[in-house]
């Protein structure tokens, strides 16, 4: 189970390098959603592996939840984005 | 709490941290903030605060980025006003040249140039005193109420008028498009004696 | 028994997790990175949660939450990244 742990740990440094090493913002974006996933069920497999339910509980709020901040953001980036390469005023 | 995984994870609280340190723009930081929000929230549901890390998921990753880009978003601008004309007129490539350069430089400082039109010369210039834009472009020299010379204005069609100096002092050394000519244009005693201190809570650049 | 299968699952999730975390090092496409993280992500992550399910049955009800919540949202998540990302691409 440590080993499984760890093997978890490798997958989630992959979106970390890519998020620090890419410019593009979309790019982050995906890499951002990717660990967000990643985090929220690392911690779902650490509440089984201390057989603790408070931490499942705060995981699974975190995986419900944080998606919808992701979508708001990337509405908010999208018109930034839009607004920034227009050029007009709304 | 001696379990090794226990180390590597909160190994990458400070590995997150310093990429979020080291990143310049402001809207690639605050994409990488929402990392550290999720990888913290991670560290603290490990080390056992529930409700610390279901804080830092909700306030510290989902409201406090949504906020931030919208005040980056409406602070991070550079509002030039425009005749209503201008844009549609014969001198459309000189002025699409300009408005690229323009924006190449503010882009280099993470700013957007945002266009403001306006009907006439004397509602632009009533736009800069109140301090509605950050600076105007006026197109007929013949309205130009800050011109240094007449004659300049011939062959330079455009004229952009200023008023944050630190914006100012980095167009005059990096614009270099012939047809336009920059001057600052100092609001704040025009502001004291025209509307008073009104306008004392609008933000500066 | 049920332990060989339960971590079974996870090794399927867990190959899923790095065969679709991979290509977002290289310079592909946004929308190519996209697909095969959203498919790889939630797949295995569901593969993952079935793998802990089995392991511990007595927390169905938090873990049948996790698999719903990451199905719908992940799918969701994937629509609005491409939406966003091509219509603001769009306009460069």
């Amino acid at each position: 189970m440590n080993l499984i742990l760890i093997a978890l740990l490798l997958a989630l440094l992959i979106p970390i390098y890519e998020a620090w090493q890419d410019d593009d913002i979309w790019q982050k974006m995906l890499a951002f959603a990717s660990i967000a996933t990643k985090t929220s069920i690392l911690t779902l497999v650490i509440s089984v592996l201390r057989d603790d339910w408070m931490i499942g509980v705060v995981g699974v709020i975190i995986l419900s939840v944080g998606n919808a901040g992701l979508m708001l953001l990337a509405h908010l980036l999208r018109r930034m984005n839009y607004i920034g390469n227009e050029g007009t005023y709304d | 709490m001696t379990e090794n995984y226990v180390y590597v994870i909160i190994a990458l609280l400070p590995l997150t941290a310093s990429m979020l340190v080291f990143q310049t723009n402001p809207y690639h930081a605050l994409v990488i903030r929402g990392i550290l929000g999720a990888v913290s929230a991670l560290v603290y549901a490990v080390l056992g605060a529930a409700d610390v890390a279901l804080t830092e998921a909700l306030v510290g990753t989902l409201l406090s980025v949504a906020l931030y880009v919208v005040a980056v978003r409406s602070s991070l601008v550079m509002r030039l006003g425009v005749h209503q004309d201008s844009t549609a007129g014969a001198e459309d490539v000189c002025f699409k040249e300009f408005k690229d350069e323009l924006r190449a430089i503010l882009g280099k400082r993470h700013l957007r140039l945002e266009l403001v039109p306006y009907p006439d010369a004397q509602a632009l210039h009533q736009a800069l005193m109140t301090k509605e834009v950050h600076a105007t472009c006026m197109g007929r020299p013949k309205h130009d109420k800050h011109s240094s010379g007449v004659g300049v204005a011939e062959k330079q069609p455009y004229q952009i008028a200023i008023r944050v100096k630190h914006l100012h002092d980095i167009l005059q050394s990096e614009l270099f498009s012939p047809a336009t000519s920059l001057t600052y244009a100092d609001v704040s005693e025009a502001i004291k004696t025209d509307l008073g201190t009104q306008d004392l809570g609008r933000a500066h650049l | 028994m049920i332990n060989l299968l339960s971590y079974t699952c996870i090794g399927i999730g867990l190959f899923f997790w790095f065969w679709g975390t991979w290509p977002l090092v290289g310079h592909r496409s946004v929308l190519f990175k996209l697909h095969s993280l959203s498919v790889a992500d939630t797949l295995g992550s569901i593969a993952i949660i079935l793998g802990l399910l089995l392991k511990i049955p007595r927390e169905w009800p938090l873990l049948v939450l996790a698999i719903l919540s990451l199905a719908i949202w992940n799918t969701m998540l994937g629509y609005v990244l491409a939406y966003c990302s091509s219509s603001g691409g769009s306009h460069d």
